[in-house]
């Protein structure tokens, strides 16, 4: 059921009637909420279902344990039972088979009877987030246990949040649960809005990048060097409609239901250095990381300095690398961007934010810094979507060759104009909305009449440049 | 050194740390009253605390921080035992 089905639109329409009409108090409001969840989930999968509201039962169960237990060793046990399930589970479904493979290769034999036969259950990188910053906020004593199983469930498998997040902290999010929402027709616009907007970047933007990307990583070894850069320059921005369109949509669903869900990008490409970049790209999942595994080994390797540091930076990012996948491409995109911190820390310019300019042409230094940082990011986005390391470092060794600028051919010509208007339209509105949560907040516009053009023609624009065949999201295998 | 006078002392730390000569900690200032305050500089602010104080903290304690309060009553258990 993708939010950009019929499938959808019907289950959300019926949802959002009866949510505001039938369910008017806290709990049945947090109930319809959790059933509603739970069919949309066992939509994809009933077995995996069960696994969700297992993971969540065993959790809700261990919050509470770590929360009322005075004892530092029992809590410190509870805590690391919960670790090893979470990250357990995660082990079997994502890198089981990988590291079986792989030690096959190495020690020269077959892994085939040590394979396991699974297939990833839908959003279990997210959910399993969600519950691992549960208890650790639980035992850091940040946040009391609930003791209401429903909120709990609830925020573990909140619909619009559950297959790619964001990843929402436990403590705002069961917060908002503890009181019946309200229906506030503003709060309900501005989530349509922004609903509309991430259906322009998904359906116009990334599934008509997908065509020519996929043509140009197929092909790479004929095209020339000019192709190959226009192929990692789509990759980039590919991926970024993809994956923010999707979290426009969930958090525009969100404000619709009357929740409010963390910020997932901050205008990425208009960032200035790489430390600026990762502050506005996937927010939820780079701050889970900072917090919970950067801290602690930043604070254990801090005799050491910057070179702990960098240390810190480096394992942290390696991870976050992994988390996307079982393969080395996603280990070595996880080193790369960990590596590039290393002028920052050097330089002490890590705490350091780029000065901004409010107008509506950047100035000089900041153009160039965001070119900069465009560019590394383009880059590296090459070895984030190639097969394997061996092709990644191939392409962009036929990408840095004498050929580069000797133009450029794709074969597939038909969809690359609506595909650079797409482009050109996100840059447009993003550059002159970037101090907005998103670019279809019009309120400097007073004019509603302007206000409505301007949200029908982009509703106009994605229905007649939408890609001939629209692809599933791309965060939806991590 | 008493309360104020901590709280005095870390403001100025974090404005020479994030650069912003702006910043007012009050006890209940969090992390998101703050611009730049985010988890990535939550790490070399506890440092440059440390350095001022003279003090070290274990990582239990700087995880658990809500707000700029807590620190300082860390900050003075420490001065203060």
């Amino acid at each position: 059921m993708l939010f950009t089905s019929l499938t959808f639109l019907a289950f959300f329409t019926v949802f959002f009637i009866c949510y505001w009409l039938i369910f008017t108090t806290v709990r049945a409001q947090n109930l319809f909420l959790l059933i509603s969840s739970c069919i949309f989930y066992g939509w994809f999968s009933w077995p995996f279902l069960l696994l969700l509201l297992g993971s969540s039962a065993f959790n809700y169960w261990l919050g509470i344990g770590i929360g009322h237990t005075k004892d530092e060793k029992r809590r410190r046990l509870l805590l690391w039972i919960g670790l090893f399930q979470g990250i357990g589970c995660l082990f079997i479904f994502k890198y089981y088979n990988f590291f079986a493979q792989s030690a096959g290769a190495t020690f020269h034999f077959r892994p085939d009877a040590f394979l396991l036969h699974v297939i990833l259950p839908l959003g279990i990188s997210f959910y399993t987030f969600r519950t691992l910053s549960y208890i650790l906020d639980i035992y850091n004593e940040k946040l009391a246990p609930t003791n209401n199983w429903v909120s709990f469930f609830t925020y573990v498998s909140f619909f619009p949040c559950l297959i790619s997040g964001p990843i929402d902290k436990p403590g705002a999010f069961l917060l908002q649960l503890k009181n019946a929402r309200r229906f506030n027709g503003e709060q309900a616009a501005d989530g349509l809005h922004q609903i509309i907007w991430g259906l322009f970047k998904k359906l116009v933007v990334a599934d008509n990048c997908a065509l020519l990307t996929q043509n140009v990583f197929d092909h790479y070894k004929t095209m020339p060097a000019g192709s190959l850069l226009f192929g990692a320059f789509l990759a980039i921005i590919q991926l970024y409609a993809d994956f923010s369109g999707y979290s426009d949509m969930a958090i525009g669903l969100s404000k619709m239901i009357g929740l409010e869900v963390t910020r997932n990008f901050n205008y990425p490409f208009f960032a200035q250095n790489i430390a600026d970049y990762w502050r506005r790209w996937h927010i939820s999942l780079t701050a889970w990381f900072t917090e919970y595994v950067f801290m602690p080994l930043a604070g254990r390797f801090r005799n050491y300095g910057k070179g702990g540091l960098i240390g810190a930076i480096i394992i942290d990012f390696a991870i976050i690398g992994i988390w996307h996948g079982a393969n080395f491409t996603f280990l070595l995109f996880g080193l790369l961007n960990g590596c590039y911190y290393i002028p920052l820390i050097l330089r002490g310019k890590l705490n350091k934010k780029p000065p901004t300019s409010k107008g509506l042409l950047p100035g000089f230094r900041e153009l160039v810094n965001m070119a900069g940082t465009f560019l590394l990011v383009m880059l590296t986005v090459v070895v984030f979507r190639a097969d394997s390391v061996t092709q990644a470092l191939d392409y962009l060794r036929r990408l840095l060759s004498p050929t580069i600028l000797s133009g450029f051919w794709i074969s597939e010509h038909a969809n690359i104009y609506i595909t650079l208007a797409g482009i050109f339209v996100l840059f447009a509105f993003e550059w002159v909305q970037r101090d907005k949560a998103h670019p279809l907040q019009l309120d400097r516009i007073s004019g509603a009449p302007l206000r409505a053009a301007i949200y029908y023609s982009i509703i106009l624009f994605t229905l007649l440049c939408c890609a001939s065949a629209t692809n599933e999201f791309i965060y939806f295998k991590f | 050194m008493d309360q104020n006078e901590i709280l005095a002392t870390i403001t100025d730390v974090f404005r020479d740390a994030l650069d912003d000569e702006k910043i007012i900690l009050a006890r209940e200032t969090t992390a998101a009253d703050v611009d730049n305050w985010d988890s990535l500089t939550h790490f070399q602010l506890v440092v440059a605390v440390e350095r001022k104080f003279s003090i070290r903290f274990n990582s239990q304690e700087f995880l658990r921080w809500k707000n700029v309060g807590e620190m300082v009553d860390s900050i003075s258990a420490k001065l203060n035992p």
